[in-house]
């Protein structure tokens, strides 16, 4: 008895091993990250998912193997990101791509780096993500220090001297807090006139911003901006509670929703009137050039699912096609090769052509992709799409 | 002065929410000696339900209040039949373990639930009244007003139901004492049943009321159902009175402690620690809490 229950978990054991290994070599996995419910921004985390599958579709094949895509939900916490990418590890996958959260990407990174496994961050700006040098690490949305010192030159432009906020506490929030302290705080506007900026740091889950909001309306002179540095809902009621104070927007005061959630419809279910003339910020938008790629991308995601993508979309999309691309270029599965083929990669994306910096000055360039780009628009009438939003900078796109 | 004015309305208005949420808990505890760890989720729950009301089928909003409140009043009662009433026909052993693991099990449950439903993202229930009050230098959004008037309406209605009514006796007779309320009659299984409908069909009701302040989501119900309980202890386990009183101290305290207390520039940071710090502080003073009994547990 004990020897034919011994042989039958030697043969069990042959099968497990053999099954699990002919799996892995019949197919190629790419990892997916991507916030796809609560507390994560789960709107944005949905349509990357779909954009990577539809990156994932096209390809068809990488290495002349199926491709497996396997995307995790984060939930915008940490430790799911952690978990998720430690999942995605044990699964065998040859790269990873995606996020949105910074502070999620924080954690991943950790293990990328960790577990030796390339991950490309799609839609996290934070600075330390690429600053700490990690070989595995790259990213292709841009970093906070490359787009928000821009909305300090636009807020010195349009000659801003009060300018507060609120900033949720994450890498992401405290990230752009810092550098309009550094860029904007203290300096000059376009009159010559120094600017004060004042924040608020909130936890990610307060949802009543009222004692903080009449704090500011009591301010006198009125602020002349209010930079609403959240994502989710909490975004949406800033945004909201702003209107019902009656402290923005109107004449004397403008509000920026700087998180992507405002440009989903959910921004007009949620904040209804109190968005007309608000003002946010977008990665992609048409006045940047609609190339073919895009237009193209545009239409397949529009007949996929009735909604216009916005950038995390189209950088999630070309995430995984660079991935691809790497691996082919590898020849292999193994990460080292496919981190030398990403640190030579030329991708002509939807986005633009993707390549990452080898510099490590300023640190946060070192395997970030120079050339993502992003505009401030605004919205000049409710329910209006981010596409058909007037564009307020830089001014040489302006037409 | 006018500032300080501003700021103590609305902790007052955001103290009566908490309120309408809190009494349901104080309520299940008092009679059934268990904290409903579902019940945050029951306030979800009665969110989404009033928002397909008034957006599906074109209710009034307010209307679609007292709607969600039935419906999930008929939720709670099902969950105590069918999940609660063996705590007291004696076929559990371990009472406490068994009903903080059962409750805990139906809130995951009812998140999860409401995620494949209604789907991840943020919605916006119809206004109650749509625009803003100003009374001199006081500006208040009219949803915030109506929803004061309804908790203050909910919260005074129940009372006298509890206090003036026989069905309000025989709560009360359960809650002092299971046995002694069977010999005169009183059947405490479907006391049990009337208390925990009630109790979560007042946060479904308080779900709804803050739908379009606050906006709703299927996560949207883990804190408020911390701060229930936070109020609870605070104001005494089981103690109406209590929750009233926890409830717009814990209103006060975080809109005046956010400006006043700390740091405003990170006010908000810590705006959701002040319950607990209250509640440190009261316990070290009052360890059965402001208004609470000493003997609460399940017999």
């Amino acid at each position: 008895m004990k020897t034919f229950l011994t042989f039958m978990g030697v043969i069990g054991l042959v099968v497990c091993i053999g099954g699990s290994l002919g799996w892995s070599q019949d197919q190629v996995i790419l990892g997916g990250v991507a916030p796809l419910s609560a507390p994560g921004a789960a709107e944005s985390g949905a349509e990357m998912k779909i954009a990577m599958e539809m990156a994932v579709s096209e390809i068809g094949q990488i290495l002349g193997k199926p491709i497996k895509l396997q995307v995790e939900d984060t939930r915008g916490l940490p430790e799911e990101g952690t978990a998720a990418m430690n999942r995605l590890a044990d699964a065998g996958a040859a790269g990873v791509v995606g996020e949105f959260h910074s502070a999620v990407a924080n954690a991943e990174i950790e293990v990328a780096n960790q577990r030796k496994l390339p991950l490309i961050i799609a839609e996290a700006w934070a600075d330390v993500i690429t600053a700490k040098h990690y070989p595995y690490v790259f990213r292709i949305a841009p970093a906070n220090s490359l787009f928000y010192t821009k909305v300090s030159d636009w807020v010195k432009a349009i000659g801003a001297q009060n300018v507060v906020a609120i900033v949720e506490n994450t890498d992401w929030g405290l990230g752009i807090d810092t550098v309009f302290k550094e860029t904007l705080h203290d300096q000059k506007n376009i009159d010559g006139d120094p600017v004060q900026y004042t924040s608020i740091v909130a936890e990610r889950t307060v949802t009543d911003f009222t004692p903080q909001l009449l704090r500011y309306k009591s301010m006198s002179p009125r602020p002349d901006l209010v930079m609403d540095i959240f994502t989710g809902t909490g975004e949406y009621l800033i945004v909201k509670q702003t209107g019902e104070l009656g402290l923005a927007p109107n004449r004397e005061t403008l509000v920026f929703a700087v998180g992507t959630s405002a440009l989903y419809p959910e921004y007009w279910e949620t904040v209804g009137k109190y968005g007309v003339f608000s003002i946010t910020k977008t990665g992609y938008h048409p006045l940047l050039g609609v190339t073919p790629a895009i237009k193209k991308f545009n239409a397949e995601f529009e007949a996929k699912t009735g909604k216009t993508p916005t950038f995390a979309a189209m950088e999630a999309y070309d995430s995984i096609h660079v991935l691809a691309q790497a691996i082919e270029q590898a020849g292999s599965t193994a990460s080292d090769a496919i981190v030398a083929a990403l640190e030579k990669i030329k991708y002509d994306g939807v986005l633009g052509t993707i390549y990452f910096s080898a510099d490590k000055k300023p640190d946060y360039m070192y395997h970030q992709w120079p050339g993502a780009k992003a505009v401030i628009i605004q919205y000049t009438a409710e329910g209006q799409k981010y596409t058909d939003a007037e564009l307020l900078w830089p001014a040489a796109l302006m037409p | 002065m006018d500032f300080f004015v501003a700021q103590a309305l609305n902790g007052l208005i955001i103290g009566l929410l908490y309120a309408l949420i809190a009494i349901g808990l104080s309520l299940i505890f008092s009679v059934l000696k268990l904290v409903n760890f579902a019940h945050g989720e029951c306030c979800m729950m009665g969110a989404f339900v009033s928002y397909y009301f008034s957006t599906l089928f074109g209710i009034n909003p307010l209307i679609a209040v007292f709607l969600s409140m039935v419906v999930v009043f008929l939720l709670g009662v099902a969950m105590q039949y069918f999940f609660l009433r063996p705590l007291y026909t004696g076929a559990v052993e371990r009472k406490d373990e068994y009903a903080i693991l059962i409750t805990f099990g139906l809130g995951i449950f009812f998140q999860n639930l409401a995620m494949s439903l209604f789907g991840p993202w943020t919605k916006k229930s119809q206004d109650f009244l749509s625009g803003v009050t100003s009374i001199g230098f006081l500006t208040v959004d009219n949803n915030r007003l109506v929803v004061s008037f309804v908790a203050i309406a909910i919260v005074l209605a129940l009372l006298l139901i509890i206090n003036k009514t026989f069905v309000g006796k025989a709560l009360r007779a359960v809650s002092q004492d299971r046995d002694a309320a069977a010999i005169v009659g009183i059947n405490s299984h479907r006391i049990n049943m009337l208390a925990f409908g009630v109790g979560v069909a007042l946060a479904g009701g308080a779900g709804a009321l803050i739908g379009p302040i606050f906006l709703i989501s299927p996560m949207m119900g883990i804190l408020p159902g911390i701060k229930s309980f936070v109020i609870i202890v605070l104001g005494g386990m089981g103690s109406i009175k209590g929750a009233i009183i926890g409830s717009l101290l814990l209103g006060e305290i975080e809109s005046l402690g956010s400006i006043y207390l700390l740091d405003p520039t990170r006010g908000l940071a810590y705006k959701n620690a002040f319950g607990v710090l209250l509640l440190a502080i009261v316990l070290l003073v009052k360890p059965t809490g402001l208004f609470g009994e000493r003997h609460v547990r399940m017999e």
